[in-house]
């Protein structure tokens, strides 16, 4: 049964981390999932929208939900920030009639309109909790054995928890969950929950160097080969400004930083080039090693 | 909490770790540990009123009102925030300081940095007009952005968690100086330039909108959306900081394209660099750089339409009711 959503790529995926993009496709197309493209989207506003204008950040998100509610789909998103502000827009106009009159009002003139009948879904959860682990498990051809992966989460898929609940405590986050049915090893660190401080890089680099390379330095330490994100900012902060941080933190890292769905996607047998992991300032030549190479899965499991 | 995960026995006592150090005589911090009596409901507060009167009589925490009030009783917590005073305790329980705020001994951490601060952002109302006399003419409806901002009690649990604040001379006021700062600012009462003290005194553009704050804020304060963001709301146009600069290259580039582009942000916002270009360098030969779409593809397809759409609700910064 072929699994259909809508899909919002976000400003990240389409340029400075298109290997997102690449990723989520090839992994998608393994499962039978359906990613329909919205057409000219727009943008869910990062921290700006919201921050200065209230209906521009109901108006903007709205637009994007409702041409998902157009194709008849649940709505699928890469980053964790556009994932919370559709997420919040979907909730407030779904339970706020006064400003889903203004945003439909608003939306009228290109024949949209936002009733409230899909859910907003991260793509890690898509594969976690729609296709769930057994599918998943059954589709490992190259498991990630001994593969130590510090999981980065990122803010904005696990806070505010108004946006999605408190943190059950006795489950282990999904992240956490499917490094693990991969094959790999998860590592403990002080820092998987915490910000990477995408938000001020742009005009306050050192705040968010200084904060992300503290928690880099934690994962190392305790023995990562690799970050694994779902976010392509956090990916920006540790993987395009980990230079930066090496020069901040006088310290060697190279701790290459992967997308979830890369790092699904060469478990699940895809190539390095189908996952496109040449796309990154710190290179990937160690986890392929790890791995077994960049070749077929079957070399690998000849091994 | 569903009725089937509550313990079925209560503990009949309290294993707690506690955090003891004077610096004015001890070399180094250390940890005492003692078993108190469980007694039914019982607080974090009533652990350390036990320790203290029977089994550590130098041991120093600080509490005044035990009600939620007086915001003086915060601690960690098994590494979590807590208010001593309305959390209930737990079977096991290291407790420790509040971190990331100066100690004065054992629990107590001072507040005095936060009072000066607070000094420095006109804390009091300025008013616009001569005060009218009561009753004064103020509705429920002027009051009601703020409502939530008057449950601070000031605990000081958002600043010690703040990974800002954690930065040396970040700069940065912290998430209880931008409540009490935007609870000014939003009074209608008030007539002070809150928009130049949030951008030039508070900083508030340093904020990395990652809810720390509100993940463990003991009055449940949605700080970054009633606080922090009406406070970047008042002062984006005018502020002169670079996170201000940013936000307005950020909304001019998507809403003349309908999307951001991070090199035309980050040249909107800072200028032509050296240390730009090194970044722009090290980001092209691996793609992550989309030059050609930041200043060949002038209007792309779709932007009018998104344009449109956005400017016929985004001008209002109101709320929608």
């Amino acid at each position: 049964m072929t699994r259909k959503y809508a899909y919002f790529p976000g400003c990240s995926a389409k340029a400075t981390c298109r290997e997102l993009d690449t990723s989520t496709q090839a992994v998608a197309g393994l499962f039978d999932i359906e990613l329909t493209e919205l057409e000219n989207p727009g943008c869910t506003g990062a921290r700006e929208f919201r921050a200065v204008s209230e209906m521009l950040h109901l108006t903007a998100n709205g637009r994007i939900l409702a041409q998902a509610e157009r194709l008849g789909c649940d709505l699928v998103a890469v980053c964790d920030t556009c994932l919370l502000n559709l997420t919040e827009t979907n909730h407030r106009l779904k339970t706020d009639a006064a400003a889903r009159d203004a945003v439909n009002r608003a939306l009228a003139s290109e024949h949209l309109a936002f009733k409230g009948e899909r859910a907003v879904k991260h793509f890690l959860w898509v594969l976690t909790e729609d296709l769930g682990e057994e599918a998943l498990r059954a589709r490992v051809v190259r498991p990630l054995r001994g593969l130590k992966v510090a999981p980065f989460y990122g803010c904005h898929i696990q806070r505010p928890s108004t946006a999605y609940g408190a943190t059950p405590p006795d489950q282990a986050p999904a992240l956490d969950r499917l490094c693990r049915l991969l094959g790999a090893e998860v590592v403990q660190y002080e820092g998987a929950n915490k910000c990477c401080g995408f938000h001020v890089i742009g005009a306050e680099e050192k705040i968010a160097v200084r904060m992300s390379g503290g928690h880099l330095g934690n994962a190392k330490t305790n023995g990562a080969q690799c970050i694994v994100t779902p976010c392509p900012l956090c990916h920006t902060v540790f993987d395009a400004y980990q230079p930066s941080i090496e020069r901040e933190f006088q310290r060697a890292y190279q701790v290459p930083v992967l997308h979830v769905s890369q790092l699904a996607g060469l478990a699940f047998g895809l190539s390095a080039a189908d996952v496109s992991l040449s796309r990154h300032v710190v290179g990937c030549d160690s986890i392929l090693a790890h791995i077994g190479g960049s070749g077929s899965p079957a070399a690998a499991a000849a091994e | 909490m569903s009725p089937s995960s509550k313990p079925t026995t209560e503990p009949d006592k309290v294993r707690v770790r506690l955090y003891r150090f004077d610096p004015a005589t001890d070399q180094a911090p250390r940890y005492e540990s003692y078993e108190v009596p469980y007694t039914p409901r019982m607080r974090i507060m009533d652990v350390l009123d036990h320790v203290h009167e029977t089994l550590a009589v130098d041991f120093g925490y600080r509490w005044l009102c035990g009600t939620k009030k007086c915001g003086t009783c915060a601690v960690n917590v098994n590494g979590t925030p807590k208010l001593a005073c309305w959390d209930a305790a737990e079977p096991e329980m290291t407790i420790e300081p509040l971190s990331n705020l100066p100690l004065v001994r054992d629990l107590v951490t001072s507040r005095d940095p936060f009072e000066a601060s607070l000094a420095s952002l006109s804390p009091m109302l300025v008013r616009k007009a001569e005060y009218a006399g009561f009753p004064e003419p103020l509705s429920a409806q002027d009051m009601a952005p703020t409502a939530h901002l008057r449950d601070c009690i000031q605990c000081l649990a958002c600043q010690s968690v703040c990974p800002v604040l954690r930065q040396p001379d970040s700069g940065f006021a912290g998430p209880a100086l931008l409540v009490a700062l935007s609870e000014l600012a939003q009074d209608p009462r008030d007539g002070a330039d809150r928009a130049r003290l949030a951008d030039e005194v508070a900083q508030v553009f340093k904020c990395v909108s990652c809810y720390e704050c509100e993940r463990v804020c003991p009055t449940e304060i949605p700080i970054v959306s009633e606080a922090i963001e009406p406070l970047k709301r008042l002062a984006h146009s005018a502020g002169r900081s670079a996170g201000a600069r940013r936000t307005r290259a950020f909304l001019d580039v998507v809403k003349a394209r309908g999307y951001a582009n991070a090199a035309l942000v980050a040249l909107k916002t800072n200028g032509f660099s050296l240390h730009g270009l090194r970044l722009a360098l090290r980001l092209l030969p691996r793609g992550k750089l989309n030059l050609a779409d930041a200043f060949l593809k002038r209007s792309p397809p779709g932007a009018a339409a998104i344009r449109k759409t956005y400017e016929s609700n985004g001008q209002s910064s109101e709320n929608p009711e």
